[in-house]
């Protein structure tokens, strides 16, 4: 029986979605913000433990799995599917607003997916939706790196299915809960490591993510990636190798980072460093570990889609959105540095802003488990992460050379957006038991302790001393890094020249051949003696330096090739003079 | 800068005297670091200096192209 208590909360948003282009343009707007608001209220309705299951061949499909878990999930993909419809207000594109529908509903539909086809379909929606965000900037670069995101996932996608199937045949179950080992979980592994941007599966994020529109990279930051932490963290919490890729990929995504030229690659990059740290608490495993990976990913996808909000309204004010081309902003833009720096403290873990009570949760697991190298590597990303989106992006961006850019007005919704956001994102700071009663167990950790402020601030301070020390130093380069999507985007010429260039010269080739065998045929029928002397010529000419020769006309006359009647005499007188020598001779 | 610089070393010497008073004696993870007054000051100043130099190198010697690396973005094929 549906009920409010076990709702699917994405056939409202598949039904708003349907809906919305049948309204004026003026409404649409205002309708998408109707749509994720009705979604809260069935959202706020739902209780932990219910299910929703339909009879489906020999198996039972369960489209709403409610747990806490799926619920600490669901509120922020519903909180953040709100702020993103507010920043982008302005936008009058109906495909960008439906798709950002479908893909927040299809979000919501993994994460209650109590069964692997309901996640599996829902998955491949995900995919499907947000690809038109970033095709909706409608430029080359956006058009072809959305294709590139889109094969990406399309294998994902088929490699999860692959896995869903061979479990379904192994297990004859196909409920999505912890996975016990096997090639069907592994397969089904990878399919969440690429989602979850694991390197060396990371290659696409970066590379898509600055490409999408303004609104639309919002809401990218905010949802693929988290849905695969939630599906790791639902199927393979504890596994000691994703601790050890979740720390050594928080440490990836600042190295990278710090190389980024557009500031919204940076940002991507981030995302990759920061969901290292959940990836890290979900290996970890224990309740303090997916607390803290659940708590991260709460926080995580508010800041970041704040900070993306910010470099999304500098984008849309000057057109710009590389460092080598940004500058002198902060007489022009300065409340959108105020509301930048709330999202860039936050990641960075200042205390009371948001990160500071989610991050050190994760970090906190770890020291739980005795893992210190885990612990340090954690750090170091954190120190990397403030460098860059605490210190060097803003100072690049609003200050550095002054470029004299002259911004457009931004429209106030993407102003509103952007302050709601961070006063959650401060809300949280203050007051951790907002998020903190939202996570999957009960929480025994208490972040504002002595200890953990004094560290966090020495580690803050001093990195903000050793980037002062070197700040001149630095400059912005403009220049792309490779990164792991140089094994499919380089070799793909290669593949090109082999597979598409090479048979189409090849066959041209023959072609040719082919024809100008025809041609000479038709010139020896035509003019049989014409093109043997024609040869004989230019042999000659080519071998023996004997002049260029003439060209004999294309068709035969008798009379030219017609040999002189003194020739014929004299050959005959000779024949005769041959005839008696040898009759004297015998 | 001198000013800055005395800034940064008074909250040096603040921030290990917090840590000698409030912190290391609760000693309370038992990592080797745990026990040494501010630890993390230098953590942040030597990884952030560390981090710079890695990536600058990867970047240089390895990981940095020119923008059209890919292929120009500006035709339509």
């Amino acid at each position: 029986m549906m009920t409010m208590s076990n709702f699917p909360l994405a056939i409202i948003f598949v039904l708003g979605a349907m809906l919305l282009p049948l309204l004026p343009r003026q409404a649409r707007s205002w309708a998408y913000l109707a749509v994720v608001s009705i979604a809260f209220v069935f959202l706020i309705n739902l209780e932990a433990g219910a299910t929703l299951s339909f009879p489906f061949l020999n198996y039972e499909l369960v489209v709403s799995r409610v747990d806490r878990l799926s619920l600490a999930f669901g509120y922020v993909f519903v909180i953040m599917g709100f702020l993103g419809g507010v920043f982008g207000f302005h936008v009058k594109d109906t495909l960008q607003q439906v798709v950002a529908l479908l893909y927040v509903g299809s979000s919501l539909g993994v994460v209650f997916a109590g069964d692997l086809f309901t996640l599996l379909v829902f998955w491949e929606i995900m995919a499907v939706s947000s690809v038109f965000l970033i095709w909706a900037r409608r430029t080359p670069q956006s058009r072809r790196a959305g294709f590139r995101y889109l094969l990406v996932h399309a294998f994902g996608g088929s490699v999860l299915m692959a896995g869903v199937i061979w479990h379904m045949v192994s297990t004859g179950s196909i409920l999505f809960n912890h996975f016990e080992g096997g090639i069907a979980s592994y397969l089904i592994l990878f399919s969440f490591a690429l989602n979850a941007a694991v390197p060396p599966l990371n290659g696409w994020l970066p590379d898509a993510y600055p490409e999408g529109t303004v609104t639309g990279s919002v809401f990218l930051s905010a949802f693929t990636t988290k849905v695969a932490v939630y599906a790791l963290a639902r199927g393979f919490a504890g596994l000691e190798l994703l601790m050890w890729a979740g720390a050594i990929m928080a440490v990836y995504g600042v190295v990278f980072a710090f190389l980024a030229n557009d500031g919204r690659r940076l940002l991507a990059y981030h995302i990759i460093s920061q969901v290292g740290y959940m990836v890290a608490g979900v290996g970890i495993g224990t309740e303090m570990g997916v607390n803290g990976a659940t708590a991260h990913a709460f926080a995580h996808i508010l800041y970041k889609g704040l900070l993306f909000m910010g470099m999304g309204t500098v984008l849309y004010a000057t057109g710009r959105s590389k460092m080598t081309e940004l500058g002198g902003l902060f007489r022009s833009m300065w409340p959108v540095l105020i509301l930048f720096m709330v999202g860039a403290f936050s990641i960075s873990g200042v205390p009371l802003f948001s990160g500071f009570v989610s991050k050190s949760m994760v970090i906190y697991a770890a020291e739980l488990e005795h893992q210190g190298a885990v612990v340090l590597l954690l750090n170091l990303a954190s120190i990397g992460t403030f460098l860059s989106i605490g210190l060097k992006l803003p100072y690049f961006t609003w200050f550095s050379t002054d470029r004299n850019l002259k911004p457009e007005p931004v429209p106030p919704g993407m102003y509103l957006g952007m302050a709601l956001t961070s006063a959650i994102c401060i809300a949280i700071g203050v007051y951790p038991a907002l998020l903190y009663n939202l996570l999957p167990f009960a929480v025994h950790y208490q972040p504002y302790t002595a200890s953990h402020v004094i560290e966090s601030m020495q580690l803050l301070i001093f990195t903000g001393l050793a980037f002062w020390l070197v700040m001149r130093k630095l400059h912005a380069e403009a220049t792309i890094t490779l990164d792991t999507d140089w094994v499919y985007r380089r070799p793909s010429r290669l593949a090109y020249r082999v597979f598409s260039v090479a048979p189409a010269s090849l066959f041209e080739a023959v072609e040719q051949l082919s024809l100008r065998l025809a041609r000479s045929t038709v010139r020896l029928g035509a003019n049989p003696p014409g093109y043997l002397l024609d040869t004989i010529r230019t042999i000659g000419h080519t071998f023996f330096g004997t002049k260029k020769p003439v060209p004999e006309p294309e068709t035969f006359s008798p009379d030219r090739y017609r040999i002189p009647l003194g020739i014929m005499v004299l050959v005959v007188l000779l024949f005769l003079i041959a005839l008696l020598a040898w009759d004297v001779i015998t | 800068m001198r000013r800055w610089i005395v800034v940064f070393i008074s909250l040096l010497v603040i921030s290990i005297l917090l840590d000698l008073f409030l912190v290391v004696g609760e000693g309370h993870d038992g990592f080797p670091w745990s026990h040494i007054a501010g630890f993390f000051a230098l953590f942040g100043f030597i990884g952030c200096l560390v981090l710079m130099g890695v990536a600058k190198l990867l970047g240089h010697y390895w990981l940095e192209r020119e923008e059209d690396y890919y292929g120009k973005n500006d035709d339509d094929e």
